[in-house]
């Protein structure tokens, strides 16, 4: 997990550990960015986000003395966001009713399989976009962390504190709340093969 | 693969498939799972259709679609430079314009009061501008002004701990309010006039405004403006042509005043002419047979002796009064006792609010018989029509709301959110409670400030009720859930407002109740107003480098290596 073009940043963070102003501010112009991103993704404002990108380069401030500097530093950094974003959330009591529901409860049959792909097939990446606002905090969070900063299950399953066994029915649910949002189908999501 | 043997063959269920791409299978079951879909057409079109949305779905989320906030450009751009020596800077500032506060408003301000004899114990003489009270007052004031600030340090510290940007902007306008404020007084129309005795002399014409403040002062010839007069004895003599607004401890009223008559001072005698009305604050008015008012009449004195005449209505709250003259319209009073003497002709109703009847001289020529109304002293609350008019009230906010939360539907969203945010929006709202009344009451007494710091308060008037409809919401929003739709969030609203006015209603308790709700909703609403003053896109701000995230693991396919 790294970011293309951008070596991972060994000498700016031992500088910035130092207190070095300059080193950390190379840090945020490289990854400030690709977290903006990634909480805009993940909150449901554009507001909450941009304080969320403060928050968690002020909080990494802090957090730089714990980063073990033979991992990732990128994938150190979404998991630091990750953990902030989910804590937003859950502080705003976002988490709807039916994100506890028992998560065993959900449904493994088949989509159909021809109108999940032409469901697919239609929609942009902006109506995508969309559609991921208008799901539940726990939904998108799992969605942003898996597809966008590639995090493993074992990552989402910690910062989102389930069994990672369960990581996967998360995932699957997202998909069909998403498909749901984008088609107001629940026969597509939900319905038999 | 026929589509009877497909039919009999038993699917894949989406979970299986769903692991199966992302690759959390273990060896053996990828497997299973790779023969299945080569065997299968229907397990094979859904594989395929969850890689194509898995792809779809790091499209959409990888895809630059709106650029670095300003906000964000900015706190880079900042971030990459220590910011120490701009917080010395800025805190430095501040601390100049705290002194500048002192030593060129409130200190000048409190030694001319001293001057003009606002020395005394008298209580009800000038309301506020006087004798004990306004030395609590002046207390008040100064406290005030100290748990204002320092909740804006405190704030500061808060935000430059955690969030630079925020912090950095705060402090910087608490600055350049404090520069403001120490810079001199701008150069203004209004001619000046200062010293032992402050004087416009009998054969001189002052065109436009006039400030006066002095041992004594004196106006003998024209004043073609307004007077604004601080001293101990006021005399007016002559002619002004606009209204006269006198802080004294005495005053006497001999020429004529055009416009209106403004004054809050210890004694007041008017024996000369108040085109229109008169307003005043006094221990002691007295209003001789020579006197005239032309329009109406309002006092708040503890002492009132009324020989002159009044044009229109009179509006008097007093301790004792004693009524003589002539007046044109009607007259509520409240007070203690009243006297209405032989000589009065009253030619509108006269409805009096006291602790004993009127005395009537028998002489007293009254349009109709003095209204009494016997001062009731007990607990409203204890009233049906107490509880009626809650009713009403409540229904007036939730009109207010209505149309508020109509015209203003994002705003009053973004009020809403931000009254989440507890500790921000409780310390804004001490500060703009607190604080706004201050600085609007010194641009008020600045003169060129007047109508800033009037309309400063005024709408700083109107939030204490629009914070109410934020806490409101805030609590419809607990119990009813979150919501982003108009008229179900105008719902939630109206049944946190009722409830929020039910615990308000609640004796001893609901004044406090009252109070933080107004403190946390006015802060909401100053936090909502920081946030949309804050830019949003930079365009003149050169782009930040494009630095696409980590690259998503969609590898589609397989099972993982053994």
């Amino acid at each position: 997990m790294s970011v293309p073009g951008i070596t991972e940043p060994t000498e700016a963070i031992a500088r910035a550990r130092a207190g070095d102003a300059e080193a950390w501010g190379e840090l945020y112009r490289d990854y400030a960015p690709a977290i903006f991103r990634f909480s805009r993704r993940a909150l449901p404002t554009r507001e909450d986000a941009e304080d969320a990108t403060m928050e968690i380069f002020m909080k990494l401030k802090d957090k730089l003395v714990q980063y073990d500097a033979t991992r990732s530093f990128s994938a150190w950094l979404y998991k630091v966001a990750a953990n902030h974003c989910w804590d937003m959330l859950r502080r705003r009591k976002i988490r709807q009713d039916k994100e506890t529901d028992d998560l065993e409860n959900v449904p493994l049959e088949h989509p159909d399989p021809s109108q999940l792909d032409m469901l697919i097939e239609q929609r942009t990446s902006e109506e995508v976009r969309r559609a991921l606002d208008k799901l539940g905090g726990r939904a998108r969070m799992a969605l942003v962390m898996r597809y966008y900063s590639d995090m493993s299950y074992d990552e989402i399953a910690d910062a989102l504190g389930v069994r990672r066994a369960f990581v996967g029915v998360v995932l699957l649910r997202a998909r069909h709340e998403l498909r749901q949002a984008l088609e107001g189908n629940a026969a597509l999501a939900a319905g038999g093969a | 693969m026929s589509e009877m043997s497909n039919k009999k063959m038993k699917h894949l269920d989406e979970m299986t498939l769903l692991l199966y791409i992302e690759r959390q299978l273990d060896r053996a079951r990828g497997l299973e799972v790779s023969a299945h879909t080569q065997e299968c057409d229907t397990c094979r079109t859904l594989l395929r259709a969850l890689e194509r949305e898995s792809r779809l779905l790091t499209r959409a989320m990888l895809e630059e679609d709106e650029p670095l906030p300003s906000r964000l450009a900015q706190f880079q751009e900042r971030a990459r430079k220590s910011m120490q020596w701009i917080w010395g800077l800025v805190f430095g500032l501040a601390a100049t314009g705290a002194y500048a506060l002192y030593t060129g408003y409130i200190l000048p301000w409190q030694q001319q009061l001293e001057q003009a004899g606002f020395g005394g114990s008298n209580l009800l003489g000038l309301l506020i501008f006087q004798g004990a009270m306004w030395k609590g007052w002046q207390s008040m004031i100064t406290f005030l002004e100290v748990l204002a600030m320092v909740t804006l340090a405190g704030l500061g510290a808060v935000f430059f701990r955690r969030r630079i940007r925020r912090g950095s902007v705060l402090a910087l306008v608490f600055a350049g309010f404090c520069t403001v404020l120490a810079l001199p007084a701008p150069v203004t129309a209004t001619e000046f006039r200062k010293g032992g005795t402050a004087e416009v002399r009998k054969d001189e014409t002052v065109k436009g405004d006039i400030y006066m403040n002095g041992q004594h002062a004196r106006i003998d010839g024209t004043v073609d403006g307004d007077a604004y007069v601080f001293c101990q004895q006021f005399d007016m003599n002559g002619h002004v042509t606009g209204d006269v607004i006198a802080f004294s401890q005495s005053s006497h009223i001999k020429g004529q005043i055009d416009g209106n008559l403004r004054s809050f001072n210890n004694n007041t005698t008017i024996t000369g002419t108040v085109g229109k009305s008169a307003m005043l604050f006094n221990e002691v008015v007295t209003v001789d047979a020579d006197a005239k008012i032309g329009r109406s009449f309002t006092v708040f004195a503890e002492g009132l002796n009324l020989d002159g005449n009044v044009g229109r209505d009179a509006l008097l709250f007093f301790a004792h009064a004693n009524l003589s003259g002539k007046i044109g319209g009607g007259v509520r009073a409240k007070g203690d006792s009243l006297e209405i003497g032989s000589a009065a002709v009253i030619e509108g109703p006269v409805k009096f609010d006291g602790n004993k009847a009127a005395e009537v001289s028998p002489g007293a020529k009254l349009a109709s018989p003095v209204e009494f109304k016997q001062t009731q002293h007990k607990h409203t609350y204890r009233e049906g029509s107490y509880y009626i008019w809650q009713v009403i009230w409540a229904a007036a906010f939730i009109l207010f709301g209505l149309v508020l939360f109509a015209l203003m539907p994002k705003f009053s969203q973004d009020a809403v959110k931000s009254a989440e945010q507890y500790g921000a929006a409780a310390g804004l709202g001490v500060l703009v409670l607190f604080g706004v009344p201050i600085a609007a009451c010194i641009a008020c007494i600045t003169v060129v400030g007047l109508f800033i710091g009037v309309s400063t308060l005024f709408l700083w008037y109107a939030s204490l009720y629009v914070a109410q409809l934020i806490v409101g919401a805030v609590i419809g929003q607990w119990l009813m859930g979150r919501t982003n739709e108009l008229w179900p969030f105008i719902g939630r609203m109206t049944v946190g407002l009722i409830l929020l006015r039910l615990c308000t209603t609640i004796p001893h308790v609901g004044g406090w109740v009252k109070f933080a709700a107004i403190l946390w909703g006015i802060g909401a609403i100053s936090l909502a107003l920081y946030r949309r003053f804050q830019p949003v896109i930079a365009p003149g701000l050169p782009s930040a480098p494009h630095t696409p995230p980590i690259p998503p693991n969609t590898t589609v396919g397989g099972a993982l290596p053994a």
